[in-house]
């Protein structure tokens, strides 16, 4: 892949591609910002538009979108307490104090520095680890393929924490609707009931919107709402002076490792490794008394850790085709609708297109600076705006999205009631990241257990004697089942216990 | 009686019985007579086996467990659902610009706005935009109007 660097430089050191990274990077803060759209939405809405540009720019578009979001939505956490993504939530806790006190600009500042150093050494390790991981896996068959897509979909269980069984069932539909349509080896119709429009299928986009986006909507509209926000005085950022690093450089490598490890392992997400961070920090900070009433410390832990875990997170979607979240639930469905199919021959068979990501990410966390400067200050009026108009925004841009992939009115019906079925699901605890990654990597778990049990003349045994990759990651996909019920009888015995 | 019913519990028994009908229905399907992992409904059928235990577990926790959901404002779910229902079946008739300016200015109607300078001209802007966006600028056209071609 170091061979492709040059030619996939060249892609990117193109005034088209400067611009891409430049608009999406943009577009993405502002969306951050704007309370309740959150990286997931911002990519799942954006996404319809990129279909038809060419795969290298629609990527590094919707890449740009990604970063840009994660670190957006620390300007609403800081400006008006409220946390644009889930990300930023631990934001909030020095970023509105701060800003509280008459030192918006400075936390604002403190959080940009934080986010770039996380966000660059993430891309550092996205280039650096995930060819290896892809290298490891590159000799896989059908067998071996079943039993990652198999521990893949493990991950149902962290992105479904205090839901397992409701999350488990999201999966298996997911799954389940990845089914509908043609079968994949005889091309006979299934689940279509005569409708000839699910011959093809589902429009795996029209969901994601529906699920995430539409649902949005329709949950935002069920709240009381609050129709604007008030701003604390704001007047640019104020980048932190060098000597106001002392003692802090060790808190923010801390934090990035925290970040980096966290967004790595499938199905923690960049939520968790900010408050872990937070946690760490507040723990052995110095200044720890001062956490929760402006302490810069506190903004670096979490703004360090959250955009660290960007890059991390890519790391087994792009070299296993395993999404660890939801947000790379969508990343991964955005590449397979480019065309691209995430896993372990990537990185050989798209040696300059793989170059190309990994290097534009790296350009991508370096433009968060200066544009971070730039559209912070253009964004923080923009967090005035009504609500009411934002959701009729997302419902006319969605349906512009979804129209664009394929022109057919069924694809708007599918989003629609993905939409209401996505409020439903929701509102009763059913957490809709394990649809799409069951969704996604659906239709690879069926094939390659048919072709398995075909090579091996059906024979289920014969799929873990022999193969000791295949045996090893499905214990692994067991224990990952396993831990958290585990876990949980411990703690209910230990409650008992300590009741006693 | 009321408290025996509520929301979760009774989409915990529509999930277990739609999942149960699936089930049955991949048995009365005709398919080419393959069998085993050639047959279409061999992945299909493992899969709903499971998501029908999983039902089940889900009914038996659902209804040994009581919890409590957060009260909302259930009329301007019903009727953003209905107006996102209807918009996708009128923007092929009607085009993109008359069904989102219609659509739109009813969702603002039901989210509280009154201003009607608002409540017109939000969707009008946004529609707008993107009619000229997509089918002037760009040239890939979004649904267009029957009475007028450049809407």
């Amino acid at each position: 892949m170091i061979q492709a660097l040059p030619e996939a430089m060249n892609l990117i050191l193109t005034l088209e591609g400067l611009l891409v990274l430049t608009l999406g990077t943009m577009l993405g803060i502002i969306l951050g910002a704007l309370p309740g759209i959150g990286s997931t939405v911002a990519v799942a809405m954006i996404l319809p538009f990129t279909l038809t540009m060419p795969q290298a720019p629609a990527i590094l578009l919707l890449l740009a979108i990604y970063a840009g979001s994660v670190y957006g939505g620390s300007i609403s956490a800081i400006l008006i307490n409220t946390p644009g993504t889930p990300q930023s939530a631990a934001t909030c806790l020095d970023g509105f104090p701060m800003a509280q006190r008459g030192d918006a600009g400075k936390a604002l500042g403190w959080s940009t520095i934080a986010s770039v150093t996380g966000g660059l050494t993430s891309a550092v390790v996205l280039i650096f680890a995930a060819p290896q991981l892809a290298a490891l896996a590159l000799n896989f068959g059908p067998i071996e393929t079943f039993a990652l897509i198999l521990l893949g979909l493990t991950c149902i269980v962290s992105v479904s924490e205090g839901t397992l069984v409701k999350g488990l069932m999201a999966g298996c539909l997911g799954i389940f609707l990845s089914t509908v349509g043609g079968d994949p080896i005889t091309g006979e119709a299934r689940f279509t009931f005569g409708q000839f429009q699910l011959i093809a299928g589902f429009n795996l986009l029209a969901v994601v919107i529906g699920v995430f986006a539409l649902s949005e909507v329709l949950t935002r509209a069920a709240a009381v709402r609050d129709q604007s926000h008030s701003l604390v005085a704001f007047n640019g950022i104020v980048l932190p002076k060098l000597h106001e690093w002392k003692g802090r450089i060790k808190g923010l490598i801390k934090s990035v490792a925290i970040g980096n490890g966290i967004g790595v392992l499938p199905g923690t997400g960049a939520a968790t490794a900010a408050f872990i961070s937070y946690a760490e920090a507040r723990r052995s900070s110095p200044n720890r008394d001062n956490f929760g009433k402006g302490e810069p410390d506190g903004l670096i832990a979490s703004e360090s850790a959250n955009n660290a875990v960007t890059g991390g997170a890519l790391v087994p979607t792009m070299a296993l085709g395993i999404p660890g979240d939801a947000i790379t639930a969508v990343m991964l469905a955005t590449l397979t609708l480019h065309g691209v199919t995430p896993g372990v021959r990537l990185m050989t068979e798209n040696p300059v297109l793989m170059a190309a990501i990994f290097s534009g990410f790296f350009v991508i966390n370096i433009m968060l600076l200066p544009l971070g400067m730039l559209v912070s200050r253009m964004a923080a009026p923009i967090l005035r705006i009504k609500e009411a108009y934002m959701l009729v925004m997302i419902c006319l841009l969605c349906t512009v999205g979804v129209f664009f992939v394929r022109g057919n009115p069924f694809d708007l019906l599918v989003m629609a009631l993905a939409g209401i079925i996505g409020f439903i699901l929701r509102r009763q605890g059913y957490p809709m990241a394990p649809l799409v990654i069951g969704m996604v990597l659906g239709p690879t778990l069926e094939i390659s257990l048919r072709q398995g049990l075909i090579i091996t003349d059906g024979s289920f045994t014969a799929f873990f004697i022999g193969h000791p990759i295949a045996s090893t990651l499905v214990i692994a996909a067991l224990a990952m089942l396993l831990l958290p019920a585990i876990r949980a009888v411990r703690q209910r015995r230990s409650a008992q216990r300590e009741s006693h | 009686m009321s408290r025996f019913i509520s929301e979760q519990r009774v989409l915990s028994v529509i999930f277990l019985v739609l999942t149960a009908g699936l089930v049955v229905s991949t048995f009365g399907l005709q398919f080419a007579d393959l069998g085993g992992a050639f047959s279409p409904m061999f992945f299909p059928r493992i899969i709903l086996t499971i998501l029908l235990l999983l039902a089940v577990l889900n009914t038996v926790i659902d209804f040994t467990t009581q919890t409590n959901n957060k009260p909302i404002e259930l009329m301007p779910v019903v009727l953003i659902s209905g107006y996102l229902i209807v918009y996708v079946l009128i923007i092929m008739p009607l085009g993109y610009f008359l069904s989102s300016l219609l659509v739109g200015s009813f969702i603002l109607l039901t989210l509280g706005l009154r201003n009607p300078l608002q409540i017109v001209g939000i969707p009008f802007l946004v529609a707008g935009g993107l009619v000229i966006l997509f089918n002037h600028t760009l040239k890939m056209p979004l649904p267009t109007s029957p009475f007028v071609w450049w809407l």
